[in-house]
């Protein structure tokens, strides 16, 4: 070996042991549990393909993936739209730009946990700041978290805004790249407002846009702690997550094993989903 | 009749002045170029134009509209970037057709049109391919393509072939003049090129600082620059400039300069004072080299040295000391000398410029 070689193993040495430890180990072991049935306690026994058979029949499994697809229906959408609105109204000459472009970035790097304790309290249907301001202008409060129809959506709004800062900077970087010389071009050509941003900065924005969706999409399907902090997967189990199920059943009901093939299932819709997603929207990007 | 008109235009940005105090009226139908060195405030009075930076002072009319407060797109002006502007997630067809798609014309139209720029351009088999599948000649044409089928009022050209090689400007210089003949759009045309300002334009509008040196046409320009720094500018090789002074000796005016003494012509020499501080300019075709040095050499040569001897096939450089002062002479291939051979140096007298004091045309 030579010299500038070993030198370079050596250097990535670590990263390659980390990612021994901290991912392909933790994902051997998952696909290993499949196969098992553990409380955590006890030795680990063989079940075949038991819990395989348990999950494709488990109604509340399917519940979760279906609330699951439910968060992230409001989600996507909003989160695409808000963080674009953002970057576009950033990218101007402003006063105060770096202090806002800071706000927005804040929430990305609290803790989930706080955020949500935060907006249960934002949430709240009696003592509510939103439900305050509501009836300020003359309107009825909602019981945002505990009504069934309107708790997930409560949520997917506190994650959209919680997340908005990161995707604000996706956009802000693509927006970088739309050469001034376009701009103008279209300016000139007659377009309105609303025409250069159609003709012009969405389409050129597609590749920010297909990172965006895929980050927030992953992002999306591993929705926990909000739902554990905030409504603890009810009312009626409608804001019930398959993380949150995941984590019950692995630490409520020491069902390792069933948790495990939770996991690895949603590893594969998670895949799925994206594989589809670039397939719709990523055709057109021959830039 | 689309003719534009600058009045008393002026731009400052903060508290530099960039372009002051702008007067210039463009024939409809003509090919007007704007030409200085760079920071002359060329794209500046272009963009001004075009509505894309606010004019400070004065009133720009189009066709006798003001348009000094209208956004660029109420002006009918169509520009070409330097960098071109294609639409990179475009088709040239799409690049070709939006600004009409954008103003609802009729889809046959729009097809009549992008046919029309796309023969008159050679465009067709290009008409499927997105910007970056395309040579830069190639955009460029699409680039002029895109403002031809609005027919706007008005062209505007920002240095849009500095970013090709040298073979493919000269021949996309051809182009854009003969296009711009057949269609007799207005156009103003912005460059850095005296070169490309002389073959191209109609009329010349020399630059500096902001400021109008000289307009006219290419030859005006050429044969009676109003200043020194239009002499210089004007004109490849460049001008030959001695500083010295005005003797009157028996009747007649010469210039003196340590080892250059010229015998001037009266037409040149009327109106100048006695020991008068000027510079003198001769273009490098007004000088004549004769080999071996003369000692009863006449009044209008002048004694020199040759350092360098650029040989550039019809007819080449003769850089030559005539005292202090570096010349350059271009003559023709027949009998060169070599460098460091002494040279007697002809001044065609009658063709020389005299500039005062102030650089103004004496
Ligand atoms: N937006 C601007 N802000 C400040 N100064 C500018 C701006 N645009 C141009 N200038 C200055 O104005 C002068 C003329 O610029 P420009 O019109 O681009 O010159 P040219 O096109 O002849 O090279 C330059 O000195 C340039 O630095
Ligand atoms: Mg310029």
């Amino acid at each position: 070996m030579r010299a500038e070689q070993r030198s370079g193993s050596l250097m990535a040495a670590p990263y390659a042991a980390f990612l021994l430890v901290f991912a392909a180990y933790p994902i051997a072991f998952a696909l290993v549990l499949v196969f098992l049935q553990w409380d955590l306690v006890t030795t680990p026994s063989f079940a075949g393909l038991d819990n395989v058979r348990l999950l494709a029949n488990d109604g509340r499994f399917w519940r979760a993936v279906a609330n699951t697809f439910v968060f992230l229906s409001i989600h996507l959408p909003l989160q695409i739209a808000t963080a674009l609105v953002l970057a576009l109204a950033l990218n101007r000459p402003l006063v105060l730009r770096s202090f806002w472009r800071a706000s927005f970035f804040l929430p990305v790097v609290i803790s989930g946990a706080v955020v949500a304790i935060l907006w249960s309290n934002l949430y709240a249907t009696d003592v509510g700041l939103i439900n305050r301001l509501l009836v300020r202008i003359g309107l009825t409060p909602v019981p945002w978290l505990t009504d069934p129809s309107t708790a997930m959506p409560a949520i997917a709004a506190m994650v959209t805004w919680k997340n908005v800062g990161f995707y604000v900077i996706i956009y802000l970087a693509g927006l970088q790249y739309i050469p001034r010389s376009c701009q103008e071009a279209i300016e000139m050509e007659g377009a309105t407002a609303w025409q250069r941003f159609r003709h012009l900065t969405l389409p050129m924005l597609l590749p920010q846009t297909i990172l965006v969706v895929t980050l927030s999409t992953i992002n999306g399907f591993q929705l926990f702690i909000e739902p554990y902090v905030m409504t603890g997967g009810g009312p009626l189990r409608r804001t019930y997550s398959i993380v949150l199920y995941l984590y019950t059943n692995a630490f409520s009901y020491q069902k390792m094993g069933y948790a495990a093939t939770i996991g690895v299932a949603l590893a594969l819709i998670i895949g799925a989903v994206v594989f589809i997603q670039r397939r719709v929207i990523g055709k057109e990007e021959t830039l | 009749m689309p003719s534009v008109h600058f009045d008393h235009v002026s731009k400052r940005f903060g508290a530099t002045t960039v372009v002051e105090d702008f007067n210039l009226e463009v024939a409809d139908g003509e090919l007007l170029v704007l030409v200085g060195g760079s920071g002359s405030g060329k794209t500046t009075i272009l963009r001004m134009l075009a509505g894309l930076e606010e004019v400070t002072e004065g009133m720009i009319r189009i066709d006798q509209r003001d348009v000094t407060a209208l956004p660029p797109r109420e002006r009918d002006v169509a520009m070409v970037f330097q960098d071109y502007g294609l639409y990179p997630h475009m088709t040239v067809r799409e690049n070709l057709s939006l600004g009409l798609r954008l103003r609802k014309v009729a889809r046959k139209e729009i097809d009549r049109r992008v046919a029309w720029a796309g023969d008159m351009l050679r465009l067709e088999p290009l008409l499927d391919r997105k910007p970056k599948q395309l040579s830069g000649g190639q955009q460029q044409r699409v680039a002029m393509g895109r403002a031809m089928v609005r027919e706007p009022l008005v062209f505007l050209f920002d240095e849009p072939l500095s970013n090709l090689d040298a073979g493919l400007r000269a021949q996309m210089r051809i182009e854009i003049g003969g296009l711009q003949r057949r269609l007799k759009t207005t156009t103003v045309y912005v460059t850095h090129d005296q070169v490309e300002a002389m073959t191209l334009g109609d009329r010349i509008v020399v630059l500096a600082d902001g400021r109008i040196q000289q307009v006219g046409k290419p030859i005006e320009l050429y044969r009676a620059p109003v200043n020194r720094f239009v002499a210089g500018f004007i004109g490849t090789p460049p001008m030959n400039f001695v500083d010295g002074q005005l003797l009157r000796e028996d009747g007649s005016t010469v210039f003196a300069a340590e080892g250059v003494r010229v015998q001037l012509p009266h037409e040149i020499a009327d109106g100048t004072g006695s020991s008068e501080v000027v510079t003198l300019g001769i273009r490098p075709e007004d000088l004549t080299v004769d080999s071996g040095d003369s000692t009863d050499a006449p009044a209008d040569s002048i004694p020199g040295r040759v350092v360098l001897v650029e040989r550039l096939g019809g007819t080449s450089h003769v850089h030559f000391d005539a005292g202090p002062h570096r010349l350059l002479a271009s003559v023709s291939n027949d009998r060169l000398p070599e460098v460091g051979d002494s040279i007697t140096v002809r001044v065609r007298a009658e063709r020389v410029h005299l500039f005062g004091g102030d650089g103004r045309k004496t």
